[in-house]
């Protein structure tokens, strides 16, 4: 058999990617990917394994700076030889490199000079830093949502539209690969995106609460405790 | 020349007996792989997903009817036509054999998660069995035109 079949039976093992939006409950935990992750070569493990240190958000320090997060993709696509693989990782780091710099515009910066970020942007958004979109509203549809979202101060909507591209980037290269080795890796980084989806629930979950907490303490000073004078 | 020639008669013969084994193992293989796989995800259901697997079989037993009927005394005539219907036939059977293994792993990845589409899943897979049947089904009508 081919590559092209080389993992049916792990992924004919985990649940449909898109099940795992709509599911009540997470169908398929972490600790259960990575034990079916297991059926991948060594090699195959590696190059997933540094497809995620790139990717996922939780594998970056707060305070990492631009250069050591730039090494860090080149260093990665050295070991990324699958092209569907290098396109979304390029594809990320250019969203990534969008993002950052509609942050720094918001926050009143000027451009930074030479090449900013990853991408075939690079030298494109610091030329064209007062534009809208930075004049890639065509190129990159998904900005203008942002750049509005950015605008208006909503975080949390922001990260459901972030979430939301990277998914249907996703998708779109998913439906090129099936039970090869690029589907496997898709499949996780989808997976990763309906993890920080779900923790995106949670710290709203959580803002909420800390709103609930504050009202009620601030609510405290009207209490009186029986015995206390008036 | 002639033991050549004779040489690639014999092997038209025996092509579509081999392509077609080879195309039911990698077919089987494959489908039965997506079979192992959907096992573990669901909770029933497993004699489909096995019983799909076992779809492109077929391709060996029309390799066998096309090795029957194409066997006969070999002669430097009548070689060159038993070379290019079994060879052909059995690329034919080969091809169909793969693709038949990856529709039904394809089938059996999707009827595991919605079961109603179970029927409707293998349509792709019976079509691609009516392309080997048409490939089995004129390799016999083309062979009663060779000579032996």
């Amino acid at each position: 058999m081919s590559d092209r079949d080389a993992y049916t039976a792990l992924v004919c093992s985990l649940p449909n990617s898109e099940r795992l939006f709509i599911a009540k409950k997470p169908p398929l935990s972490r600790l259960r990917l990575d034990s079916r992750l297991k059926a991948l070569t060594v090699a195959d493990a590696e190059v997933l394994a540094r497809l995620e240190h790139v990717l996922s958000w939780n594998e970056y320090a707060v305070d990492i700076t631009d250069a050591v997060a730039l090494k860090r993709v080149r260093d990665a696509l050295k070991v990324i030889r699958q092209p569907a693989l290098r396109k979304i990782v390029h594809e990320r780091m250019e969203m990534r490199t969008a993002m950052s710099a509609l942050r720094l515009r918001r926050d009143g910066l000027a451009p930074p000079a030479g090449a900013f970020g990853f991408g075939r942007w690079a030298r494109h958004i610091p030329a064209h830093w007062a534009e809208s979109c930075f004049g890639l509203g065509a190129a990159l549809p998904w900005l203008k949502e942002a750049q509005r979202l950015i605008e208006s101060d909503d975080p949390l909507a922001l990260e459901r539209h972030l979430l939301d591209t990277s998914y249907l980037m996703l998708k779109r290269h998913a439906a090129r690969h099936q039970f090869d080795f690029e589907a496997v890796a898709i499949y996780v980084l989808i997976w990763n995106i309906f993890d920080r989806w779900a923790q995106s629930d949670a710290s709203a979950a959580a803002r909420r609460f800390e709103f609930l907490a504050h009202a009620a303490m601030a609510q405290l000073g009207d209490i009186r405790f029986e015995g206390e004078p008036a | 020349m002639n033991e050549l020639v004779m040489a690639l008669g014999w092997l038209g013969i025996y092509a579509p007996m081999a392509l077609g084994a080879v195309a039911s193992a990698i077919g089987c293989a494959i489908a039965g792989q997506a079979s192992i796989g959907a096992m573990t995800e669901t909770d029933g259901g497993y004699g489909r997903f096995v019983g799909i697997s076992a779809f492109p079989s077929t391709f060996v037993i029309y390799g066998i009817v096309i090795m029957f009927t194409l066997n006969r005394e070999v002669t430097p005539e009548n070689s060159p036509g038993l070379f290019g219907v079994g060879i052909l036939a059995g690329i034919a059977m080969l091809y169909c054999g793969i693709w038949q293994g990856r529709a039904c792993a394809s089938a059996i990845n999707a009827a595991k998660e919605k079961p109603e589409i179970f029927g409707l899943a293998l349509a792709p897979a019976a079509i691609i069995e009516g392309f080997g049947v048409f490939a089995f089904v004129f390799a016999l009508v083309i062979s009663g035109g060779i000579s032996g």
